[in-house]
């Protein structure tokens, strides 16, 4: 197993090698710099504009800009954005705990209900529950995340009034919505206690990422019960009499979340990458509207340290899933 | 059973909510009287701006983003400013020089400003230094500065005591004013090195002169600003805190707005205006913009960037463009397009105080463009495009690509054309190309196009865009690789009038050559002026004293603003 996972290790070099040219040629092939907002600007004069191409080495070749860059990342430096003039792991600190924090909570909420679900949806095949589960799965699965978002905003903070406003657990006096619209934190003259602030304006995009994931996890859920459920392990454990919870919790449980946890794994570097729509439509400065606002300006040593770590963990938490999985069921074996 | 217990729980739950949303009627606040409205400004309270750009710092000499220029000017003071009406009035100098007081040298090379006695945020006096070290640093290489440009052309700044300024240029600037002032604010003397400039922790927190001080930065989410006791407008500025709230787009900044959450929303666009019209709560900031949107033609055959003579095959002709000046609707489009909030284009100087009343927007006359066109020898065609000696009148129409209001617009100006027999094809291409460098190819820079449509803003004084835009020694060439006259306008009587009137210190002696020169481009129609936007700000009906000013953002005059 030791000697697996140092060969995946060393594996990843090259691979990571690899993503970076292709990575790096792709953004440089798009006709975009963070000077391109300068070119019709009548306080920038024409030399200027040229002494500043110059200054930031935007007409270097690719190849030897690929180079300066990957010299500096060798030593462990990811460079300055070229648009705050901050570092890049500066800038990557202020966002990632927003996003954890948000992607973090909505997963954990997404998981703890999802299981139960989608056990009970398989174990009663059939059933009203089952039904009722499957469609709401479905229709979360199917909707447009971002109109989602739009139309709790619409019902939440806009239609619905909260009926606490100028209480003490809300000091601002009414009109106030039931949830906040977007934002992090109140900020204007009554904010309420920290906490309850922080869960109120959490309420909102929190559902929005979740009820997605919560669907596609119930259905993993549901399918890998239901496989299992039918094997014959299951119906000697019942013959042997075991009870119900015992059948269902010892013996088909453990299988049938083997495919989730190849999921989950996959899933956990995407908490990095943040959630652009509910981050944009929540107003959540988190890593997603990072990347777009760097994307969007050009900024590529911002984009380009953001996906060699989206990719750094991907290749990590394939690993990660291979192991567990090799765990789960001694049938796997890597030697 | 478990599962039974657990779905009763889930009913329950679920009822719960729903009573709970349910139970919060959306209560009408009762109809109180409305109280008599103080006479005069009122002191106290938070103003919450919402802006749906993303300000990367508050320095404006490192960006290129309006909404830093107009957030950061909360905090830092021009050496004068430009009021609604386009006038000049002071700030940090005590009064705006001028030849009549002594400020302006006869050769209007050297310029002593009166520095008002004031102190930076942190409290070091403002002094005479503070310029000297600002004009420094933009000097030195590679501080990212943007003006160099500008700044280059002085020779020394003396301080002969704290409080007075001599800039002493090495050649006469006609747009000396703007130093110090719309460009190159000053910045304080101990607030970093300049080689570090990029750097500075200032970018994010600058200590300045003006009005409100910053407290708090949260990147991507909001900005705190604090009243500043010590301002030196006598019991100004009324307003005790600011917030600046940011959000990815303007249509959450129309929702903060519409719920009153919201006092200001920075930048709203004629596309907001029906939603706008429908909110009870507001009242728009409306002055219009400098520049606008234009076509550029090409009046040089395409293909040698080096060659600058020979004349482009259809639009060499001025009958062609004037044709084409004539055949547009812009009525139409500015009904259509924005919502009837825009004003025809008329010139290049549009704006107070260089706005040159007198030049009048093209007519919208299809058959004078027709008959300019049969004099010009082309003739319909088969199937209604006009030929000449077997060509055809085709031209290539370019704009930059993602940007609705322009696609739009080119959808209209094609049906235009096509009624006066002119065919316009579209190549759109995204702006960073299309508008490029030279060393990128740009068609702009090379001239490998017919005709271009954008929007290029003038600045204040208006000598730099004349200058670049339509003098002869301005056309892009492999030696003159930053060149911007785009339509390679070559007139020697524009020439002159720009050259006179860029060589005069007296402001009234300027404004009518500048005002000639706008006319001859005009009258030649190598740019095509179709619609000048406004400046459009939004403000909650409790945000009082602001005034719409086309040289200004939203909160331009914070000093007077006050809530009810």
């Amino acid at each position: 197993m030791t000697r697996y996972i140092i060969r995946r290790s060393l594996q990843a070099i090259p691979v990571l090698f690899i993503v970076s040219i292709i990575v790096f040629t792709l953004i440089q092939i798009a006709p975009n710099n963070p000077l391109a907002a300068y070119q019709n600007n009548p306080n920038i004069t024409p030399e200027d504009l040229l002494r500043l191409e110059q200054e930031y080495g935007f007409n270097d070749p690719i190849h030897i800009k690929y180079i300066k860059w990957l010299s500096q990342i060798v030593r462990g430096n990811w460079g300055d954005s070229f648009v705050t003039h901050r570092p890049v792991m500066t800038e990557i600190a202020e966002r990632l705990p927003n996003t954890l924090y948000l992607s973090g909570i909505a997963f954990l909420l997404a998981l703890v209900i999802a299981i139960p679900i989608g056990m009970i949806s398989a174990v009663r095949q059939y059933s009203w529950f089952d039904h009722v589960a499957t469609t709401i799965a479905f229709m979360g699965q199917s909707i447009p995340i971002f109109w989602f978002g739009l139309l709790l905003i619409i019902v939440f903070s806009v239609n619905l009034q909260n009926p606490f406003a100028g209480t003490s657990l809300f000091p601002h006096p009414p009109p106030l919505p039931l949830f906040p619209g977007g934002g992090m934190m109140t900020l204007g003259e009554y904010p309420p206690d920290p906490l309850v602030d922080r869960i109120w304006h959490l309420v909102l995009p929190v559902t929005m990422l979740a009820v997605f994931q919560l669907a596609q996890h119930v259905r993993y859920m549901r399918a890998g019960m239901l496989d299992v459920l039918h094997q014959d392990y299951i119906r000697t454990a019942h013959a042997k009499g075991l009870r119900e919870r015992a059948v269902i919790l010892k013996h088909a449980f453990k299988n049938a979340a083997l495919p989730l946890v190849t999921i989950i794994a996959l899933e956990l570097p995407g908490l990095f990458n943040g959630a652009l729509f509910t981050e944009t439509i929540f107003s959540w400065p988190g890593m997603g509207r990072l990347f777009f606002n760097s994307a969007e300006r050009g900024d590529y040593t911002v984009l380009m340290a953001i996906l060699m770590i989206s990719a750094t963990l991907i290749i990590f938490f394939n690993l990660v899933a291979d192991i567990t999985y090799a765990f789960l069921d001694p049938r796997i074996r890597y030697d | 059973m478990n599962a039974r217990k657990l779905m009763g729980l889930a009913l329950l739950a679920l009822v719960i909510v729903l009573v709970a949303c349910a139970a919060p009627e959306p209560t009408k606040a009762p109809a109180a009287k409305p109280t008599e409205a103080p006479a005069g400004p009122k002191r106290g309270g938070t103003l919450t701006m919402v802006v749906w750009q993303e300000p990367e710092h508050l320095n404006p000499e490192l960006s290129t983003m309006t909404v830093v220029a107009h957030v950061s000017l909360l905090a830092l003071e021009g050496l004068t400013g430009v009021n609604e009406k386009g006038e000049r009035y002071p700030l940090l100098a005590t009064e705006v020089p001028t030849t009549a007081n002594g400020g302006v040298s006869a050769d209007g090379k050297t310029i002593t400003y009166k520095l008002r006695k004031t102190k930076w945020h942190d409290g070091l006096d403002f002094t005479c230094e503070d310029l000297v070290f600002t004009w420094k640093l933009i000097m030195t290489p590679n501080t990212g500065a943007l003006d160099t440009g500008s700044f280059k052309d002085i020779e020394t700044i003396e301080c002969p005591n704290p409080n007075t300024a001599v800039i002493k240029f090495k050649n006469f600037r006609a747009d000396w004013i703007r130093l110090f002032s719309g460009i190159g604010l000053p910045l304080p003397r101990n607030a970093g090195k300049p080689e570090e400039f990029k750097t500075w922790a200032w970018n994010r927190k600058p200590t300045g002169t003006g009005p409100y001080k910053v407290v708090e930065f949260v990147t991507g989410d909001h900005i705190t600003f604090e009243r500043n006791p010590n301002y030196w407008m006598e019991g100004k500025p009324y307003i005790d805190k600011i917030i600046v709230r940011i959000v990815p787009s303007s249509e959450v900044a129309k929702q903060l707005m519409k719920n009153g959450e919201a006092d200001i929303m920075w930048n709203v666009t004629e596309a907001d205006l029906p939603e706008i019209q429908k909110m009870s709560n507001v009242k728009l900031f409306d002055a219009p913009q400098a520049g606008g949107e234009r076509l550029i033609l090409n009046l040089v055959k395409p293909g040698d960037p080096a060659d600058n003579k020979t004349p482009h095959p259809i639009l060499g002709d001025v009958r062609v463009r004037q044709a084409i000046a004539y055949g547009i609707d812009r009525k139409t489009i500015i009904d259509k397009l924005l919502n009837g909030k825009a004003l025809p284009g008329t010139s290049e100087l549009n704006v107070d105080p260089y706005n040159c009343t007198e030049i009048k927007p093209w007519p919208y006359d299809p058959a004078k463009a027709k008959q300019l066109l049969d004099e010009a020898g082309w003739k319909p065609g088969p199937d209604g495009i006009r030929v000449k000696d077997g060509q055809r009148l085709r031209l290539k129409y370019q704009t930059t690509t993602g940007n609705k209001l322009r696609e739009d617009s080119q959808v209209l100006i094609v049906e235009n054309m096509k009624a006066i027999g002119i065919e316009f094809y579209i190549e759109n291409q995204p702006a960073s190309l299309l508008i490029g460098s030279w060393a990128a190819n740009s068609p702009r820079k090379k001239g490998n196009f017919d005709i271009l449509m954008y929007t290029t803003n003038a600045s204040i004084d208006p000598h730099s865009q004349m200058f670049n835009y339509f003098h002869s020694s301005s056309i892009p060439s492999p030696d003159n690789q930053g060149g911007v006259n785009y339509s390679r306008w070559n007139d020697p009587e524009t020439d002159k009038l720009i050259e006179k009137a860029g060589s005069l210190p007296d402001w009234n002696q300027r404004k009518p050559l500048y005002c000639q020169a706008a006319a001859r481009i005009t009258e030649g129609a190598s740019h095509i002026y179709l619609y000048q936007r406004y400046n459009l700000q939004l403000f909650n009906t409790r945000v009082q004293g602001w005034i719409a000013n086309s040289w200004g953002g939203p909160t331009w005059n914070i000093w007077d603003q006050w809530l009810k």
